[in-house]
């Protein structure tokens, strides 16, 4: 039964929450503006009440508590009256859009830097659920909303609460599916690791891995064409030996537009982890901690083109490279390295040395004058920096120093180490 | 006789040509006589090229900003039907008012009825100084204006003290302003580009990469090759300090 | 349903032999009603585009009955019309329906299939002597290495599909496609306004798929009439009102004298059309419910009264103001007041005979719906 305006539910706790209005409905319920005390706060009412057994499941999630803060999460269950019942969570706040909207490029990412962000806060998403046991068997893009401003992520529970309208229907849902799982196995958290590549490349490419001229040389789209183009004959999109399914101009456009410009080392892992042997081998996929580690290396290729000032991605393999946008050859010789990583030195880039999105570090002119790059400490910890001669200097917070060959740098944030490099 | 034989009204297809003329004081004097001498000139050459054009009639328009702006008619006017009253100058530079009444009547319910069966109009800026009112705040009203948008743009600087970045921020191009620094170069530029203008703007475009308006800047172009005082503003190799300013 | 498409080479292609660039088609099978309009981009870089205009829509009927054969029955079922602009348009808020996702997947097809047929079409007949003496180096080189073909054939499109339990629309580009539902003329897709003056979006676009705009309706409700046309038809007849009375005027023909009459006049009148209006290629293609629209023709007639009666309206409150004008300047001595007199004289004279002829429409319309045979006992 729906609720009106003004009514009441009563919640497991004892407290009651008061019907404000209705914000959305999808196929199984309403979510409604409700107030519990004097919090606005959100409703799920279902319209069929599930079995026991899922109330019981919703009475332990919200015993257990969000896994993150990114997770809209249960919060307060109600009593079953009224012929049913639900759950209340706290409000979606403005400014975070669904992740399908993403996908059409109708709302764009501030940055580079803002999408790199979404990316390691899903990753971690995906890492937090796993370690506490959930999959996400039943994923589509309804489940994520993103800030475009900065890449901030919030994670709906499974049962596509906030969604609003109606679903998206046969495709949606399969975009996402391991092949496997397209041909009936169940799915696991191996299932989990390739819906996890698919939504990173539609977030990077706003595009589907596998679709391509194969996908749309047809008219409609069928279950049963569903099936064979993302599950049985699935085929990525730039295979490097079987060229069938290249994307279509005036189509995909925006993959086409994106590709070539991210580093090398992003595209090579998605040419692998969609290959027929990955696709075919479950356990051969990437684990989310890799996946973590290659986008924080590509956000070390991201930097600030001292020439157009805009953001472009360079090959960290290169001791030169040039603007994505202006043209413009950038010097990348001068370095610092962290373990694997390489962190290049571009005039008025950020450097990202900890797993954050928070700068550490920024690039900034000699404020001799004489056209040598220093580095300012824009983190709130002191960073103990060793000379090549073995002189021990401290870097205070917004205090800088010159960048020379052989330096190390300890900068207080997750002991974290660096050496200034040349290439 | 059938049904069809009785079709409805097929109207002529029309081009507008806006002139903006700049009246205010420091115009005062042989400048405006020449903008007013030159205007009533070239009229009949414009009412030819609309007599003979198959795609469209040309239509006339004017305004005169100074301390304010006005329309010369209330509505545009055939070429043949449009009779010049000379303008006099005196008061400030209200180009920004200018652009905000140009773009109020480049609109459905202004001088345009609609885009189908329409030209794109012509529009030409004639000025001898720089806005003394809020112009970026006009041109940005105009800018949004899709008619302007797709219009031929032209800018006539009079004398050194045009301010030329303003008419290159009208006209989206400095290759579109053209600087005069003689009495007759003023007069005969005006007549290139009003012909110039109406011929192309009025014809049906069967363009491959120009625009009309860039057609009607390489025109232009050769033909200011053969006025002495006038050049085109983006030729930097031409020194203007190299002629006689006359305009007092 | 009975359906007719009509294409005819532009006055002014026919001056400087160029091809007639605008391809239509309309068709029945199965069911499945399909009417098309795609007009071939002028100007010289797109010089193949007759032949673009043309594989457009073989490919786009046969993309729209695969489609129709194939979608699940109640895809569009209980759906009442809705209208969606360009990508760029929505909200990002607004989510995308099943029924969007699938068109989506239509248009996608439509592109990539089109984009076949020109690359097929390009490998098959390298440039011809003709085509190499008219154009710049630097198109034969992209055209000789397949670049960039998209643009030679550039084209727009507008389709209508109607099955037994839907119809639907979809359009990029410029041109008209109007619908008569027995109550109002309207445009059921909506505008693209980057459609402006001669420019244009394409199927040519690098981002075509985002500037397909559609309309679909599954609730039962199906168009009287439905007509397509391309620019160089509203081109000429300027104002929208008057292209729908152009509509109105077919119309009537089809039910009072006949539709292979209708044919044949409207085969002869384009190019006539094209003459005095706009010098384009024109297209023309509609589709009619031969069994509901007889009955309407009376309520069109009226429909074209009233707008005859405003229009005389509109015109005498016209000559009245300028009438007046004149009377207040009669007196008039600065010469500036003089000209506004003289205008104000000089244009109500032209307005009076303008609506002397309106006049004489307004009575010949009359007398057409007083010579229409009184409705049969059997009708309602």
């Amino acid at each position: 039964m729906e609720l009106t305006p003004g009514q009441t539910v009563n919640l497991t706790i004892g407290e009651k929450a008061t019907v404000v209005k209705e914000l959305g409905r999808g196929g199984q319920g309403i979510v409604y503006l409700v107030k519990v005390g004097k919090k606005d706060m959100a409703l799920k009412w279902y319209i069929n009440p599930p079995d026991d057994k899922f109330y019981h499941n919703l009475e332990k999630n919200v015993s257990s508590g969000a896994p993150n803060a990114a997770f809209i999460w249960p919060e307060y269950l109600t009593v079953r009256e009224n012929g049913s019942y639900g759950y209340i969570m706290r409000l979606r706040p403005k400014d975070y859009y669904e992740f399908g909207t993403f996908l059409l490029a109708r709302v764009n990412f501030r940055s580079f830097h803002a999408m790199l962000t979404a990316a390691l806060k899903i990753c971690a998403g995906f890492k937090v659920l796993h370690l506490q046991g959930y999959s996400y068997q039943d994923l589509n893009d309804g489940n994520f909303f993103i800030n475009p401003e900065n890449g901030d992520v919030l994670i709906c529970d499974n049962d596509n609460v906030m969604a609003q309208g109606e679903k998206s229907g046969i495709l949606g849902k399969a975009r996402y599916m391991a092949p496997e799982v397209m041909a009936g196995s169940a799915p696991d958290k191996y299932s989990d690791r390739f819906s996890l590549a698919v939504i990173l490349f539609m977030l990077f490419f706003a595009n589907h891995p596998f679709e391509g001229a194969k996908v749309v040389a047809c008219p409609c789209m069928t279950e049963a064409y569903e099936k064979k183009f993302y599950g049985s004959e699935a085929l990525f999109i730039f295979d490097p030996k079987d060229k069938s399914n290249l994307p279509v101009r005036g189509v995909h456009q925006n993959v086409i537009r994106r590709w070539p410009h991210f580093p090398e080392r992003l595209r090579r892992a998605f040419t692998e982890e969609f290959d027929s042997e990955h696709l075919q081998n479950p356990k051969k996929r990437m684990i989310e901690n890799m996946w973590e580690r290659l986008i924080m290396q590509v956000r070390d290729e991201l930097i600030r083109c001292p020439h157009c000032k805009e953001e472009t991605f360079v090959e960290s393999s290169l001791a030169s490279d040039k603007c994505m946008n202006c043209g413009h050859p950038i010097n990348l010789s001068q370095r610092i390295k962290i373990g694997q990583r390489e962190m290049m030195l571009a005039l008025e880039s950020p450097l990202y040395v900890d797993g954050d999105e928070i700068a550490d570090a920024k690039v900034v002119a000699s404020p001799k004058g004489d056209g040598a790059l220093w580095l300012q400490n824009v983190s709130p910890k002191a960073w103990t920096v060793e000379t090549a001669s073995g002189k021990l200097k401290q870097v205070e917070p917004q205090g800088m120093m010159p960048v020379r060959t052989g330096m190390k740098i300890s900068f207080g944030l997750d002991n974290l180490k660096g050496e200034v490099v040349a290439k | 006789m059938s049904l069809l034989d009785e079709v409805v009204e097929v109207p002529r297809r029309t081009m507008t040509l806006f002139f903006l003329i700049d009246t205010s004081g420091s115009m005062a004097g042989n400048k405006i006589g020449a903008v007013n001498d030159a205007v009533v000139n070239v009229l009949p050459i414009l009412n030819d090229i609309s007599a003979s054009n198959p795609d469209a009639e040309i239509k006339v328009a004017a305004l005169e900003f100074s301390s304010g702006c006005s329309w010369l008619y209330s509505e545009p006017k055939l070429a043949s039907d449009f009779i010049w009253q000379d303008v006099e100058a005196e008061g400030l530079t209200s180009l920004g008012e200018a652009c905000e009444e140009l773009a109020s009547k480049l609109s459905k319910s202004g001088y345009m009825k609609s885009a189908s069966g329409s030209f794109a109009p012509a529009i030409i800026l004639l000025s001898d100084g720089g806005p003394t009112d809020d112009f970026y705040g006009g041109l940005g009203k105009l800018k949004a204006n899709n008619w302007f948008k797709h219009a031929i743009k032209v800018a006539i600087a009079i004398g050194d003290d045009a301010d030329l970045e303003v008419l290159k921020d009208f006209t989206g191009n400095m290759e579109a302003v053209f600087s005069v620094h003689n009495i007759d170069a003023l007069k005969k530029i005006i007549r290139v580009v009003a012909v110039t203008s109406s011929q192309i703007g009025s014809k049906s475009s069967s363009a491959g990469d120009t625009t009309k308006q860039q057609q009607v800047i390489d025109e232009v172009k050769q033909s200011v090759e053969d006025i002495d005082g006038a050049e085109a503003a983006s030729d930097a190799s031409v020194d203007s300090s190299s002629y006689d300013d006359d305009w007092d | 349903m009975r359906h007719y498409a009509s294409t005819c080479q532009g006055e002014s292609h026919k001056a400087t032999a160029k091809p007639c660039q605008d391809s239509s088609m309309s068709g029945q099978k199965d069911g499945v009603l399909v009417a098309v309009v795609c007009d071939g981009h002028g100007g010289d870089r797109y010089f193949r585009s007759d032949r673009g205009s043309r594989l457009c829509c073989e490919v786009t009927a046969k993309a729209v009955r695969e489609f129709a054969r194939k979608a699940p029955d109640d895809l569009f079922a209980g759906a009442s019309l809705t209208q969606r602009g360009p990508l760029s348009t929505l909200d990002p808020a607004d989510k995308l329906r099943r029924q969007d996702i699938m068109l989506r997947q239509l248009f996608a097809s439509i592109i990539a299939r089109w984009s076949e047929a020109i690359l097929a079409d390009a490998q098959a007949s390298p440039l011809s002597d003709d085509e190499r003496s008219q154009l710049k180096p630097e198109w034969q080189e992209a055209f000789e290495q397949g670049l960039d073909l998209e643009k030679v054939y550039g084209t727009t499109l507008m389709a209508y599909v109607q099955t037994r339990s839907y119809w639907l629309a979809f359009h990029i580009g410029d041109g008209k496609l109007v619908a008569y539902d027995g109550k109002e003329w309207s445009e059921p897709v909506p505008w693209d306004d980057r459609c402006f003056l001669n420019k244009t979006t394409s199927i040519c676009d690098v981002d075509a798929i985002d500037k397909v705009r559609y309309c679909y309706c599954g609730d039962g409700s199906f168009p009287v009439a439905v007509f397509l046309g391309s620019d160089g038809i509203d081109d000429s007849f300027g104002p929208m009102d008057n292209l729908i009375d152009f509509y109105r005027q077919v119309a009537k023909a089809i039910v009072m004298e006949g539709p292979i009459k209708t044919r044949n006049t409207l085969a002869n009148l384009l190019p006539q059309l094209s003459k005095r209006g706009s010098q384009d290629d024109m297209s023309v293609a509609y589709v009619y419910d031969e069994e509901r629209l007889p009955a309407l023709i009376p309520a069109i007639i009226r429909q074209q009264i009233e707008r005859q009666e405003a229009a005389i309206a509109s015109l005498r409150s016209t000559i009245e103001a300028e009438q007046a004008k004149a009377e207040s300047l009669s007196e008039a001595t600065s010469q500036r007041d003089t000209i506004e007199r003289d205008y104000a004289l000089k244009k109500a004279e032209t307005l009076q005979l303008k609506m002397e002829a309106e006049e004489q429409r307004l009575a010949n319309l009359q007398a057409e719906l007083q010579s229409l045979p009184a409705p049969s006992q059997s009708e309602p």
